[in-house]
């Protein structure tokens, strides 16, 4: 007599995911759903009420959101394409042969990545104190006439935010386009050097569409990383002067801790935070993406 | 399709399974052993406080065994921590008695009026600086023990001021429009500034604000910004200052703490419990003084005493042992003159306790600051200082103000200026 074996090939493979699918649904999707839900609510965190758009509604006219998701925006606009170009730059001379040191510089450039977000902040802060490191190096230049108000002046204080945040992500974003460019069939450079191109030919024409992928991946990375830009500005200048450097991610925050805690108003803001990133990541995978892959 | 029938199945047993969890575990009765937990931040201030209350206290007949756990966290953490777990219903974890500042206690009473134990049975309204119960209460009910007094002074270098020509008589009981000449001249004679401010952070126009009795919110409720003449005598003094050349702008709380331990500024108007950071640099002893905080010379009510700061100890509602909580405070913060005779030596704490004038420390004079009975005149400041409910916005209504008050000091009219900032809060809070 044979026996019915109890599991078929396929539904083993169902009870090997089954937990994880468990997990992530208890742990993930329920408190997501759960804050779709308090973003549609109002009052006081004991006894929220049910207040359809109204957090949504408020949003419109509320300035300090406005100025807050203006800042993000401006951090997103300036800081991810100077950071792409400047890593992709960066990686292809350290790519070169004949470079001498090469490990060593790679390293260096990487290093900024593994330091804590909180002490490279505070590091940040004081070399831009009034009285910090990189104004004494200006002034003694003859560079400047007066110390630069880096933390305190509402401009200076936007520039040392994307300063630093380049600084801290340069290194992280040029490992993926070194390691990109190991994939660049070095055949594809001896047909253009016989074809006589010059250097800069070369990167614009081959390297560059060759990172394609590369750089849709560090662009969308990136964007979310600055969405969601927080210890930078909490530590380096706590969104001042005067929320002049203040972002989306500390205004939630601030909603939900800092002042008599809001926390539908929070959630309906970042669910705006999750809006934009979808839109925007969908944008970048329709102008950037490669329909072959 | 079976499959899928049966994971949805698994699925709904489990969240069931995790929204009971978190019933039972809201019903049970917070921690469950015997030991008396204290929340407070600041390791050299509010939590020397805290262990000396419970040295004094285990000193007490019956109370030989208590057990004690004090535990030192950011205020910020403490902020983060109360709002989440008293917005989830779930006091797990929670401590016995908190330490909360007092601009920030009447949310806490509004927003979760069942999550503290009503002190009015321990504390006598009789026995503090009355300004203090303009905050911890609602209603009738006392809910807090008042703490460290944030009883405002005017801090000044002696040796600045007499290079500068004035002595200790021309800086009592002065206007700020004084003030701001004061600055002036020491600017011109000595090269320092006379204070340091940070832009995002409107404490001093708070303390120009209470002098008088005003405040953002009228009654702790409507916003009261465009028709507030307290207010707008205090902007007009705030940014002369800020624009009169004499001020060291300081993006955070550490640059403010060195500029005045380096001698880079000559004088900081701020609360009591500064005294502690200034006497920080052991040099400046004997070159310091403090004298009345300034008063708004256009605004008639308003006096030479005003606060900024302090807090006071609550207890949390249906966690471990209340009536052993409420009975510590009764025994040491609300009635114990002694315990804040050891802390005004200790920590440099400005009761609020009016008993604690009478002590030895309070009528001892101070080497650093001039020889002066700093406590015992910060104590009489505190009993003088203008009653204000803070109500529940004071952070939010400033995050949104720091803006306006900076587009005010960059030149904007402030009369159009405050009628905007008025229409942007009340639609915010």
């Amino acid at each position: 007599m044979r026996i019915k074996p109890q599991l078929t090939k396929k539904s083993t493979g169902r009870y090997f995911y089954l937990p994880s699918v468990i997990i992530i649904s208890v742990l993930v999707f329920f408190p997501m759903l759960q804050a779709l839900m308090m973003s549609f609510q109002t009052g006081s965190p004991v006894d929220m009420q049910f207040s359809g758009l109204s957090n949504y509604i408020r949003m419109l006219s509320d300035a300090t959101f406005k100025k807050a998701a203006l800042n993000t925006s401006l951090y997103l606009l300036v800081q991810v394409p100077v950071m792409i170009l400047l890593s992709m730059v960066i990686s292809v001379l350290l790519n070169q042969k004949n470079l001498k040191f090469r490990s060593f510089f790679r390293i260096a450039i990487f290093l900024p990545c593994i330091t804590s977000l909180v002490s490279y902040s505070l590091i940040m802060k004081s070399l831009f104190m009034e009285s910090g490191l990189v104004n004494t190096i200006l002034l003694n230049s003859h560079l400047i006439s007066e110390p630069i108000m880096w933390l305190t002046h509402p401009v200076w204080a936007k520039v040392l935010i994307i300063i630093s945040i380049t600084w801290r992500w340069t290194g992280y974003n040029m490992i993926f386009f070194l390691s990109g460019l190991q994939n660049i069939d070095p055949s594809i450079y001896e047909a253009a050097d016989i074809d006589g191109t010059t250097e800069w030919q070369k990167f614009f024409r081959i390297t560059v569409p060759m990172l394609k992928p590369i750089i849709l991946f560090t662009t969308i990375t990136s964007t979310i990383g600055t969405l969601q830009l927080f210890d930078e500005v909490v530590n380096i200048t706590n969104g001042g002067p005067a929320n002049a450097t203040m972002t989306l991610s500390q205004y939630i925050y601030n909603l939900s801790y800092k002042f008599t805690p809001n926390f539908g108003y929070a959630a309906a803001i970042s669910f705006v935070i999750v809006i934009a990133i979808v839109l925007l990541t969908m944008i970048q995978m329709k102008l950037g993406g490669d329909r072959d892959d | 399709m079976k499959f899928i029938t049966k994971l949805v199945l698994l699925l709904s047993v489990a969240l069931v399974a995790t929204a009971c969890g978190n019933q039972a575990d809201s019903s049970k009765e917070g921690n469950k052993d015997d030991k008396l937990t204290i929340w407070a931040w600041d390791e050299s201030f509010n939590i020397k406080a805290a262990n000396e209350a419970i040295k004094a206290y285990k000193e007490k007949e019956n109370a030989k065994d208590a057990e004690f756990e004090v535990v030192t966290m950011a205020q910020e953490d403490i902020v983060q921590k109360l709002n989440t777990s008293l917005a989830s219903g779930n006091t797990e974890g929670l401590p016995e008695i908190v330490l909360i500042e007092d601009y920030r206690i009447q949310g806490y009473l509004t927003s979760f009026p069942d999550a503290f134990e009503p002190l009015t049975d321990i504390v006598n309204e009789k026995d503090f600086s009355s300004y203090k119960f303009g905050i911890n209460k609602v209603g009738k009910e006392i809910y807090g023990v008042p703490f460290d007094s944030g009883v405002a002074g005017l801090f000044y270098r002696t040796d600045y001021l007499e290079e500068a020509g004035y002595q200790a008589k021309d800086l009592q009981n002065i206007t700020w429009e004084t003030y701001i000449n004061i600055a002036k001249d020491v600017k011109v004679k000595t090269g320092k500034n006379m204070i340091g401010l940070n832009p995002s952070d409107l404490g001093t126009l708070r303390i120009m604000m209470q002098s008088a009795g005003g405040w953002y919110l009228e009654d702790g409720k409507t916003v009261n910004i465009a028709n507030n003449n307290i207010l707008k005598e205090a902007l007009k003094v705030y940014v002369e200052l800020m624009n009169s050349g004499t001020v060291t702008l300081t993006p955070d709380w550490n640059a403010g703490v060195s500029a005045i331990n380096n001698g880079e500024v000559a004088s900081s108007p701020t609360g009591a419990w500064y005294a502690g950071t200034i006497m920080g640099s052991e040099e400046q002893s004997g070159k310091w003084a403090i004298s009345e905080i300034p008063r708004l010379g256009a605004v008639k009510d308003s006096i030479n005493a005003s606060s900024i700061g302090g807090g006071g100890w609550y207890v949390l509602k249906g966690v471990g042992n209340s009536e052993t909580a409420k009975d510590f405070l009764k025994e040491t913060f609300a009635s114990d003159a002694d315990l804040m005779n050891t802390l005004a030596k200790e920590i440099g704490l400005v009761s609020t306790l009016n008993a604690a004038a009478e002590t030895e420390n309070y009528q001892s004079p101070s080497e650093f600051f001039s020889n002066e009975k700093i406590f015992q005149n910060f104590s009489t400041w505190s009993g003088e200082v203008p009653v204000v409910n803070y109500g529940l916005h004071t952070y939010a209504i400033e995050n949104i103000f720091t803006e306006y008050v900076q587009k005010i000091v960059d030149g904007a009219d402030i009369n159009k200026t405050l009628e905007d900032a008025q229409k942007e809060i009340e639609a915010s809070i």
